[in-house]
């Protein structure tokens, strides 16, 4: 087996690649059904090469997982590997992506045009492709990248970009192939750079697909920490008032009972977002703004900043750290969790609604490359609803796969393409059943009796720590 | 043991984790005031074993009971006499050291801030310092006084000293001795560096695959387990040596080195005086019987 294959095999061994592949046919599937309708210049075709920003991205974390550790692709004839690996999967990945214009509705007339336009498709794939393998050898915490990831996806929709880059691609070939052939050969030289192991060799790294690897943050975290000057080490993030709070509640409660650990991990749960009440309340006025002018986009901020909230929180159920808190206690202390945590999303939910009837007199109307964006009060049900469903669900679902969370959202997305499949072919039944106020409480209901079964199941029955 | 007051008693505990078994009929009784080492390779089932005890696993079979309550069981009372430091070392990174331990403290009503202030002090924990911001070393220090700020009536060790520098496990084995003054105070102490072990302990537990090969007091097992240096008084060494259970077997000019099990020392030396060898008897340190015995 020659190196670069041994190597290639990371594309299938990787596990948490398994995940992009998913995310990568749903963009196909999106792009597929987009171009069906025969209707030109849609964008839909350009959607799978701006994912390709995000593939080099993920693709470059291959081997700089393997430069980080010492002494890797020193020994001969493993140097030029990386270079290799990137070159033979960018240009592998690409060239059947772009095969997606073949769909193009309107370059049916002229083969030779079809080809360049396929071509322009393939470099400027390329292109985004090198601009992601660039940013994961730039950057050392590649997972704060991930809002960049959401923001390209539902950003680009709203302002149009894949439209613009599919109006590029078929329009200016000769120009996209010429940039997309420099930047293939810039990246060529630069990854035959000989300093290259020598520059990652055990260097302090957080790849994309890391944001699960508890060791791996936890060791980038020491590293960081040890380079950085004693203030930002001493940097209080709690509250002494805070901290007082909820030391004073639990001191009142008795040792053995329920409530102390109640006060215990609503401290431990929300402290840090209570001492940073004034950024909170900055992210809340952006987000009212955002909601008002993008409802979708505010829409899915809200969701995922509630739903990472809920999941992160449950997660204390699985804590190693052993204070007095037996199994049941576990099962109160996170089923009150729970309850708080819809509590206190509410409440900004409502405070920002309101805020958006007020602001909606005075806010001026947006233009951005040529369209209107009007400010709009939000409509706080569709938010309510969508969190009192998702909490459950997205608790539910880090406590099954507390130890597995990649297979937990490989599932989760793969139940939120069968729901967008579901919204193509039975979009009247659907609507039907989400416009019904008894059905969507019976979803609701349904949700939250499963969550608690799940809940005490792991409480009472299930290993909380380690492998079991 | 029997007459002792019993604070663990493992029943034919049986743990599988998908194929692997962990642990396979696990019958294990953990007196009170006992230093106990418990001793074996990497994937032992030593973790296991203790997580066991204190209910964070619960048994596919058997029965384990801690402090006479059903482990999977225990509530607050019962876990608020149990300390317990842990591989994983997860500790609330967003708190500082000082937030940290009087969360921890707030848990318990016996916290003792004078040793807490004494172990601070010693082993040089920054209370300003951000947790997430300590080094493995410092960690597992913060980790041990959280785990023993409250005296606990049974502390648990899971590789308490692996992440620890020289000076720091020598600190920790002294502030271990000290622990172990108090009456009726039980430890068990899960550790590869057995040098350090062997000074606390006076109990040990072998584990290998699951199982529970040795379960004895530590004198006992340094009785068992000896080394023999044979030299011959102006003679040859006869070719076979007429001891019973002799493990390993060394010899070099007119001398033996032998290891020998299950021998008393007096039948020993009195073989040796009428074969008219000079006999030297050598008790084994625990790193070696470790070996034979797992081996």
């Amino acid at each position: 087996m020659s190196i670069l294959t041994a190597n290639l095999k990371h594309l299938y061994q990787r596990r948490g690649l398994w995940l992009v592949y998913v995310f990568l046919g749903f963009i196909v599937f999106v792009s597929i059904a987009g171009t069906l309708d025969k209707t030109p210049k849609r964008g839909e075709c350009a959607i799978l090469m701006m994912s390709m920003f995000f593939i080099g991205f993920l693709i470059a974390t291959l081997p700089i997982d393997i430069l980080a550790k010492p002494f890797a692709y020193c020994l001969p004839g493993h140097r030029k590997v990386p270079r290799k690996f990137i070159f033979s999967t960018g240009v592998a990945i690409n060239l059947l992506a772009s095969l997606i214009f073949l769909l193009y509705p309107v370059l049916y007339l002229y083969w030779p045009h079809r080809i360049a336009v396929i071509c322009s498709a393939f470099f400027a794939g390329m292109t985004l492709y090198w601009l992601g393998v660039g940013s994961a050898f730039i950057f050392r915490n590649l997972t704060l990248w991930i809002p960049l990831l959401w923001f390209s996806i539902f950003g680009g929709r709203i302002f149009d970009l894949h439209i613009i880059t599919e109006r590029v691609i078929v329009e200016e070939p000769a120009v996209v192939i010429l940039v997309g052939a420099l930047s293939s050969l810039a990246a060529w030289f630069w990854l035959d750079n000989d300093g290259l192991a020598r520059r990652y060799c055990a260097r302090a790294w957080v790849g994309f697909l890391d944001i699960w690897n508890k060791n791996k943050l936890q060791k980038y975290k020491q590293a960081r920490a040890a380079t950085k000057p004693d203030k930002d080490k001493f940097k209080c993030h709690l509250k002494p008032s805070v901290e007082s709070f909820f030391l004073d509640r639990m001191n009142k409660c008795d040792y053995y009972g329920p409530a102390r650990h109640i006060w215990g991990r609503l401290y431990t749960s929300f402290g840090i977002l209570l001492s940073k009440w004034l950024p909170a309340l900055s992210v809340a006025l952006v987000i009212v703004c955002v909601s008002a002018y993008f409802p979708p986009i505010g829409f899915f901020i809200f969701i995922m900043a509630g739903s990472m909230m809920a999941g992160g929180n449950i997660r204390s159920v699985y804590s190693s750290m052993l204070i007095t808190v037996g199994r049941n206690e576990r099962f109160i202390t996170a089923l009150t969790l729970a309850a708080t945590s819809v509590v206190l999303i509410t409440i900004p939910v409502i405070i920002i609604a309101a805020l958006s009837v007020l602001l909606e007199t005075i806010m001026p109307d947006i233009r951005l490359w040529g369209k209107t964006f009007t400010f709009e009060a939000i409509n706080m049900r569709p938010f309510f609803v969508a969190l009192l469903l998702i909490i459950p669900v997205i608790s539910t679902f880090q406590l099954i796969f507390y130890r597995k969370p990649i297979l937990g959202l490989v599932f989760f997305m793969f139940m939120f393409q069968l729901l967008f499949v579901s919204v193509i072919f039975w979009r009247k039944p659907l609507l039907t059943v989400i416009a019904n106020p008894i059905s969507i409480a019976g979803l609701i209901v349904l949700s939250w009796v499963l969550f608690l079964l799940v809940l005490r199941y792991v409480c009472m029955r299930r290993c909380l720590v380690g492998q079991g | 043991m029997n007459n002792e007051k019993q604070i663990v008693q493992m029943r034919k505990v049986c743990k599988r984790f998908g194929k692997i078994k962990a642990l396979d009929k696990i019958y294990l009784e953990i007196c009170a005031g006992r230093i106990i080492g418990l001793l074996g390779a990497n994937g032992a089932g030593k973790s296991t074993l203790l997580r066991h005890i204190i209910g964070l696993y619960l048994e596919d079979e058997g029965q384990c009971v801690t402090f006479g309550c059903k482990a999977g069981k225990l509530g607050p009372e019962e876990l608020g006499r149990i300390g317990y430091v842990h591989q994983e070392g997860e500790l609330l990174d967003w708190m500082t050291v000082r937030q940290l331990i009087r969360y921890v403290s707030a848990y318990y009503p016996n916290w003792n801030r004078e040793l807490e202030e004494k172990y601070v002090e010693d082993y040089e924990i920054s209370m300003k310092a951000r947790v997430g911001s300590l080094s493995p070393g410092q960690r597992q220090r913060l980790a041990i006084l959280l785990a023993i700020g409250f005296e606990p009536e049974l502390l648990i060790l899971d590789e308490p000293a692996a992440a620890l520098d020289p000076v720091a496990r020598a600190q920790f084995l002294d502030l271990l001795l000290q622990i172990i003054q108090a009456e009726n105070r039980t430890i068990i102490i899960s550790s590869h560096i057995l040098s350090d072990v062997e000074k606390v302990i006076d109990h040990a537990v072998i584990m290998k695959e699951g199982h529970i090969l040795l379960d004895c007091s530590f004198d006992e097992l340094r009785e068992r387990f000896c080394q023999v240096r044979i030299s011959a008084l102006g003679k040859e060494l006869p070719a076979e040596l007429p001891f019973e259970n002799i493990l390993h077997c060394k010899r070099s000019d007119g001398q033996a080195i032998l290891t020998v099990q299950d021998c008393p020392r007096e039948r020993l030396k009195e073989q040796a005086k009428s074969l008219d060898c000079w006999i030297e008897i050598e008790t084994l340190p625990l790193e070696e019987i470790y070996k034979i015995v797992v081996s």
